[in-house]
C-alpha cells in the first residue's frame, strides 16, 4: 500500500512539472541567437500589442492622442505606405478609446490610401466588417480585424511585386504608435511605462528590412531621411534591461518620433 | 533559342517565388492545430495575433524565432506539428538565457506562457523531443 501511495505520488508530481512546464534554465549559443528567423509577420509586434502594455500601467486618455484627418491624395507610393501604417495605429488607438465612429472614420480612409496604391480589392469587405463590428461595439474582433486589415494590405503588396512597401506599412505603424505612447507616457509618467519604450532589437531589424529594399526606393528623399532618423530613434530606445526611461529621454523620443511622424504626413516632400 | 531564354527564365523564377511563398497542406494543418492550442487561452483573454511562423523541424535541430514583446504584457506562444511527434517550446532573453515559462505539453501540441520582465526581443525556440520531424507552425497571443 505504501509502494503504491509512493508511486501515486511520483507520478503526480511528473503531471505537475509537466503541466507547470518546470524547465531546466539554459543558455543558447551566440551563433545560434544569431541565426534566428526575424520575419515581419511575427517578430514586429502590432500597434495593438504596444497600447495593450501600455493601458495596464497607467490609465490613458486614447481619445486625447487622435490627430486631424489627414490628406488621402498623396502621389508618392512610398509616402502613401507609411501614411497607410500610421493610419492603422490610428485605427488601433480609435478601438482603444472605444470610440465607433473614428474608426468608422478610419476604416474608410485605410481604404482610400489603399485604392491609391491599387491593393484594396479584398479590403472592401473588411471595411463593411470593420464598420458593423464598431456599430455593435466588439472592441476585441474589431481590433482582430484591424491586424487582419493591415497584414491583407501587406500580403496584397506582395502578390503586386510591391514587397518593397511593405516595410514601410510597418514602420509607418510603428512611428506613430511610438509618437502616441511616448505623448500619453509624458502626460502621466510613471517608470513601468516607459519600460515599454525598449526596443532596440526591432528598430535595428526595421532599419535592416529598409536596407534589403530597391536602391531606387532607399534613395527616395522621405526613405532616406525617415532612414537616417531612425538611427538616432534607435540610440533613444537602447537603453539596458532592467532600466528605463527617464522622462526627459521620453520627452526625446517624443520629439524624434514626431519630426519623422510630420514629415511622413507633410504634401511637401523633402528635396 | 535565344528568344525563348529570357521567356524560360522568367517562368522558372516566377514558379520558384510562387513555391518560397506558398504554405504546404502540412504547415495549413499545423497552423489550424496551433490555433486550436491558442485557443484555449482566449477564455482567459489573451487575443491571438493574426500572424505565424511555419517551418520544418529535424531531430536533434531546434527551430528559432526572434519577437519584440512588451514588458506589462503576458504572452502564450503555442505551436503544433503537422505529423506524430513530441514537440516542447521554450524562451530565451535576448542574451540567450532561458527564461521560466509556464507550459503546455501535449505530444504534437505545445504552447509556453510568461510575462516578460523586460520589454525588448526574445527568442522562441520549437524543439523535437521525439519523433521524425516535420512541418511545424507556431502563433502567439497575448492580453
Amino acid at each position: 500500500m505504501i509502494r503504491l501511495a509512493k508511486l501515486c505520488a511520483l507520478a503526480l508530481a511528473a503531471i505537475v512539472f509537466v503541466a507547470t512546464g518546470a524547465t531546466d534554465t539554459g543558455r543558447l549559443p551566440a551563433d545560434q541567437l544569431a541565426k534566428a528567423v526575424r520575419s515581419d509577420s511575427i517578430s514586429i509586434p502590432t500597434p495593438g500589442e504596444l497600447f495593450a502594455a501600455l493601458g495596464k500601467s497607467e490609465k490613458t486618455n486614447w481619445s486625447g492622442q487622435y490627430r486631424g484627418p489627414m490628406p488621402v491624395t498623396y502621389r508618392n507610393r512610398a509616402q502613401i505606405a507609411l501614411n497607410l501604417g500610421g493610419l492603422i495605429a490610428d485605427g488601433f488607438i480609435a478601438v482603444q478609446a472605444k470610440d465607433s465612429q473614428q474608426v468608422k472614420n478610419i476604416g474608410s480612409d485605410i481604404i482610400k490610401l489603399a485604392k491609391a496604391l491599387g491593393v484594396s480589392e479584398h479590403l472592401l469587405s473588411r471595411g463593411k466588417s470593420i464598420n458593423e463590428f464598431a456599430d455593435n461595439n466588439e472592441w476585441d474582433t474589431l481590433q482582430e480585424e484591424l491586424e487582419a486589415t493591415q497584414n491583407e494590405v501587406k500580403s496584397s503588396m506582395q502578390s503586386h511585386a510591391d514587397q518593397d512597401l511593405v516595410i514601410l506599412v510597418t514602420l509607418g505603424g510603428w512611428i506613430r504608435g511610438t509618437q502616441v505612447v511616448t505623448a500619453a507616457i509624458m502626460q502621466n509618467y510613471d517608470e513601468r511605462s516607459a519600460k515599454v519604450l525598449r526596443q532596440p532589437a526591432l528598430v535595428r531589424f526595421m532599419q535592416s528590412k529598409i536596407n534589403e529594399v530597391s536602391p531606387e526606393l532607399r534613395q527616395e528623399p522621405l526613405v532616406k531621411d525617415v532612414s537616417e532618423q531612425l538611427n538616432g530613434i534607435e540610440k533613444a530606445v537602447s537603453f539596458p534591461a532592467g532600466k528605463t526611461l527617464a522622462v526627459d529621454d521620453v520627452r526625446k523620443v517624443n520629439e524624434a518620433v514626431t519630426k519623422v511622424m510630420t514629415e511622413i504626413e507633410s504634401k511637401e516632400l523633402p528635396k | 533559342m535565344k528568344r525563348w531564354l529570357p521567356i524560360f527564365l522568367s517562368i522558372l523564377v516566377l514558379a520558384a517565388s510562387v513555391a518560397v511563398r506558398a504554405e504546404t497542406d502540412a504547415e495549413v494543418r499545423a497552423r489550424k492545430d496551433a490555433l486550436d492550442v491558442a485557443g484555449a487561452f482566449s477564455n482567459d483573454g489573451f487575443k491571438i495575433r493574426d500572424g505565424h511562423w511555419c517551418g520544418v523541424l529535424k531531430p536533434h535541430e531546434h527551430a528559432l524565432v526572434a519577437v519584440n514583446l512588451y514588458a506589462g504584457n503576458q504572452y502564450w506562444f503555442s505551436t503544433a506539428s503537422a505529423e506524430p511527434a513530441k514537440i516542447a517550446v521554450s524562451v530565451y532573453d535576448e542574451s540567450g538565457k532561458q527564461v521560466t515559462t509556464e507550459s503546455y505539453n501535449n505530444g504534437e501540441k505545445a504552447a509556453a506562457g510568461f510575462s516578460p520582465a523586460n520589454s525588448g526581443q526574445y527568442l522562441v525556440s520549437v524543439d523535437l523531443v521525439e519523433g521524425d520531424g516535420g512541418s511545424f507552425c507556431l502563433v502567439y497571443s497575448y492580453k
